[in-house]
């Protein structure tokens, strides 16, 4: 058992302990924590990260110092972090994109996935393609079929990635979608209602309509099948290899001592499996509950993206 | 269940669920006092230089949702408090524009035109009595309008409106801003292409940050606030601290603010500036149905069509009420028109609803779309009571409007007497602070000071700042629509014209630039 794998068993081990009960001489921060977070304020990923914040000020008595730090997917953030101490007393939240396909996709990003250490992740995306219930459609298939039918169809995504998975996905099914690439899922979510797109991809805001009746999830960006639609097959169930969701994730500056690491990813989570507090209610409301993934399991996942993300833009060059 | 029972619901839920206090035996509701609380802190925040509405709404909503939590119940008292902010920051607003000719958000800089020459003349008083007349009229207008139609308009405008024709209108307000403004066509629009530059550092679609010469600090983009604050306070501060040196040096004293002038807004007021808030009202209530153009076009549009329509003796510009009037009518009529798309489609049509669509997405039982307004028989739509409690706290916020937030604008015009020395520094410390909090790092300073410069130069070379500061703020909206309208129309070059209503938006915004360049050549004759 390597020290990084041995940290992630006593890293779950602590958080099952957290949640039952009172833990035993846990890592306190020695000041404030300055928290970078690499979305805009007032969104729903800023409401998470202030949340998360309040509650750890709350239960464990730590000073948090919030800052929304913005731009580039991200990368405005992980280029400043990583410049900052690595004493623990510096964390930032951004998406496993940051660290992924967005990374990737610039020449010169100012950063590596070496500069970090990471803590864990607090949510998860329920990405998937959505159409107003209106159009008829019930799985992709049947958009491919209208396109098929000489229809034209436009697809709303909110990233360079995302666009590249649906151009895949033309490709394998010899069809050709006009993509359009928006800032958020908000803005497609909007030009979907609108009629401005035909559809688009969607992180997990779409629940309220697919569950009114209004919008229609016609498949799964997610490794696994969408929690509100289980009959809309996944990509890789269609036979494409590719995870278009994405992942909250705190981060700090590489090489943090590892008994800060291990608390602050216990007291994250015993704030987001604590059903009783503000953060844990929202991520619930807001993403379908947390997902916390910490230690080596974590370090798989940023490895993965990478070699993922790497593949993506070989099969779409 | 009919619609007038939804009403009666709705209007119950505001005033009666939640009781905290009661007075003279009436129970006062949780809402009614986040309404108010949020309209008093409002106008706070529209008359400090420096704040605004959006910034309000953006820091308290997270500190709401911590209050109330998620249920449904939590609706009515955050979307009450966000209104109240609204509302009161679009009436606030106007008080820094009006009296030190520094307006806190673009929407007010037309008042500054005419609001700080009655300030002159020793009309303070006069002037932040029309301002609130007008801008409460405008409001209250365009809610009856909300509330009247909302539905089937934003239905009908979004129907036509696809991305070609969405880019065609952003560069038809652009056109429009740079024509209109100032004391030429051609400087108008190239003010609005170095605005445009400004608003393409560090930004765009590519991960790579553009034109920010690899240093880290630009790649975010230049800080809106920072740009549009410095330009709009800071210019106008440096400014009239040269003016009042040059004063010195020539006189050797500061001349006080004139006082004494004719500070009463009186009947025949009224009935000089009725056509032009009613003229101004219809035209912001129409721009805010339209989506992401905002308040500042109408601001424009309501203070030109004032300008055309005024026969009186004192001259636009040379502080005229009727200025005063036709510009903050509009700008504040677009509040509640802004709510159309939002309520039956969920799409924002500004900053400011932006903050309502989140906090409908944070908590449960509100879902802004075609449902809201679905009559079932024999059932009630929850949805429906929530939107009709929300028009319910906009009357009330209305009311507020109409009473304590005039009691408050008279007594703003005490401030007139500080010393123009000793105001002016306040002003820059205020405006300087209220950015850093907002942005809590010395470069949104360093940035503010060089716009501050940027917008004094423009001011001594006669350059007007507004087309500079729309362009800044419209230039990355309309790079997204125009990218997005490109690849929906599979690539196609052509994707202007495509339709006829963007075809005729296009045409219009030739023809603006034309007719006011050739309009002015001949004045110049």
């Amino acid at each position: 058992m390597t020290f990084k794998s041995f940290g992630a068993a006593v890293a779950t081990a602590g958080a099952l302990a957290l949640a039952a009960g009172p833990a035993t001489a846990a890592w306190k921060p020695s000041g404030p924590v300055n928290f970078m977070i690499a979305f805009a304020a007032g969104g729903g990923a800023d409401t998470q990260a202030r949340l998360i914040a309040t509650e750890l000020e709350r239960t464990k008595g730590w000073k948090i110092i919030p800052q929304n730090v913005t731009g580039k997917g991200g990368a405005v953030m992980a280029r400043k972090l990583k410049t900052q101490p690595n004493d623990g007393l510096t964390i930032g939240i951004a998406v496993t994109e940051t660290f992924g396909y967005n990374m990737l996709a610039v020449k010169k990003a100012g950063y590596s996935a070496d500069d970090f250490t990471f803590v864990t992740t607090t949510a998860g995306s329920q990405m998937g393609i959505v159409a107003k219930t209106g159009r008829g459609w019930k799985t992709i298939e049947d958009v491919i079929a209208a396109a098929k039918g000489g229809a034209t169809v436009k697809l709303g995504a909110m990233s360079a990635k995302l666009a590249d998975i649906a151009y895949v996905i033309q490709q394998k099914y010899g069809v050709e979608f006009n993509t359009v690439v928006m800032r958020g899922g908000r803005k497609v979510l909007n030009a979907i209602t609108a009629g401005d797109v035909d559809v688009g991809w969607v992180a997990g805001i779409q629940a309220k309509g697919v569950r009114a009746g209004d919008l229609v999830n016609l498949m799964s960006g997610e490794a696994a099948r969408l929690k509100i639609s289980p009959d809309a097959p996944t990509l890789g169930e269609l036979g494409i290899p590719y995870v278009g969701g994405a992942k909250f994730l705190i981060v700090a500056p590489k090489g943090i001592p590892a008994d800060a690491r291990k608390g602050i990813a216990d007291a994250v989570a015993s704030v987001l499996t604590d059903k009783s507090t503000k953060a844990a209610q929202f991520v619930q409301r807001a993403f379908g509950g947390p997902q916390l993934i910490s230690g080596a399991a974590l370090e798989k996942l940023i490895v993965d993206g990478i070699a993922g993300s790497k593949k993506l833009m070989a099969a779409t060059q | 269940m009919g619609i007038l029972d939804h009403v009666w619901l709705g209007i119950v839920a505001v005033f009666t669920e939640a009781p905290v206090a009661t007075v003279l035996g009436l129970p006062i509701s949780i809402t009614v006092v986040m309404v108010a609380l949020g309209f008093l802190g409002g106008i706070v925040v529209g008359a400090t230089p420096g704040l605004g509405g959006p910034f309000a709404m953006a820091i308290s909503l997270p500190i709401l949702i911590t209050i109330f939590g998620f249920n449904p119940d939590a609706l009515l008292p955050v979307l009450g408090f966000l209104i109240g902010i609204m509302k009161g920051a679009t009436v606030g607003g106007a008080v820094p524009a009006i009296l030190f000719n520094t307006p806190g958000t673009p929407d007010s800089l037309m008042t500054t035109l005419d609001g700080f020459p009655m300030t002159r003349k020793g009309e303070a008083g006069k002037a932040l009595r029309i301002a609130h007349f007008s801008s409460a009229s405008g409001d209250t207008f365009s809610d009856i309008v909300l509330f009247t139609c909302a539905p089937f308009l934003a239905i009908t405008v979004e129907a036509y409106l696809d991305f070609p024709e969405k880019a065609a209108l952003i560069i038809l307000s652009l056109a429009f801003i740079s024509a209109v403004v100032g004391d030429s066509v051609w400087k108008g629009i190239l003010a609005a292409l170095f605005g445009m530059f400004a608003a393409f550092i560090g930004t765009g679609e590519d991960h790579h940050p553009r034109l920010s010469l690899g240093s880290d600090a630009l790649a975010g983009g230049l800080p809106l606030i920072s740009v549009v604050l410095g330009v709009l306070i800071l210019g106008e501060v440096f400014a009239a601290l040269e003016d009042m040196w040059r004063e010195k040096r020539a006189t050797d004293a500061i001349a006080a603010q004139a006082a004494g002038g004719d500070d009463r807004l009186k009947l025949r007021d009224i009935r000089r500036i009725l056509p032009f808030v009613g003229m101004s009202a219809g035209i912001g209530t129409m721009v805010g149905a339209l989506p992401g153009i905002g308040s500042t076009l109408a601001a424009t549009l309501g203070y030109a069509t004032g300008r055309r329509l005024h026969r009186g003796e004192v001259r636009f510009g040379d502080g005229a009420p009727e200025g005063v009037a036709a510009t903050e009518a509009a700008n504040s009529a677009v509040s509640g028109a802004n709510l159309i798309p939002v309520l039956s489609l969920g799409i924002p049509g500004n900053v400011a609803a932006v903050f309502i669509i989140l906090a409908t997405e944070t908590i449960s039982g509100f879902n802004p779309g075609p449902a809201v307004f679905r009559l079932t028989p024999d059932q009630v739509n929850a949805e429906m009571v929530v939107a009709f409690g929300l028009f319910t706290a906009m009357v009330l916020a209305n009311l507020l409007n109409w009473t304590i937030g005039g009691v408050f604008m008279r007594s703003m015009g005490i401030m007139v007497r500080i010393p123009k020395q000793r105001l002016l520094p306040i002003v820059l410390l205020l405006t300087l602070t209220a950015i850093y909090a907002q942005r809590p790092e010395m470069l949104s300073i360093y940035v503010t000071l060089f716009f501050g410069l940027v917008g004094y130069v423009m001011r001594r070379l006669r350059f007007s700042v507004l087309p500079f500061v729309i362009a800044f703020i419209l230039a990355n909206n309309l790079e997204e629509a125009v990218r997005q309208a490109f690849s929906a129309t599979g690539a196609d070059p052509w994707f202007l014209f495509s339709s006829p209503i963007s075809i005729a938006f296009m045409a219009l915004a030739a023809l603006v630039v034309v007719f006011f360049a050739r309009g002015r050549e001949r004045k110049a004759i």
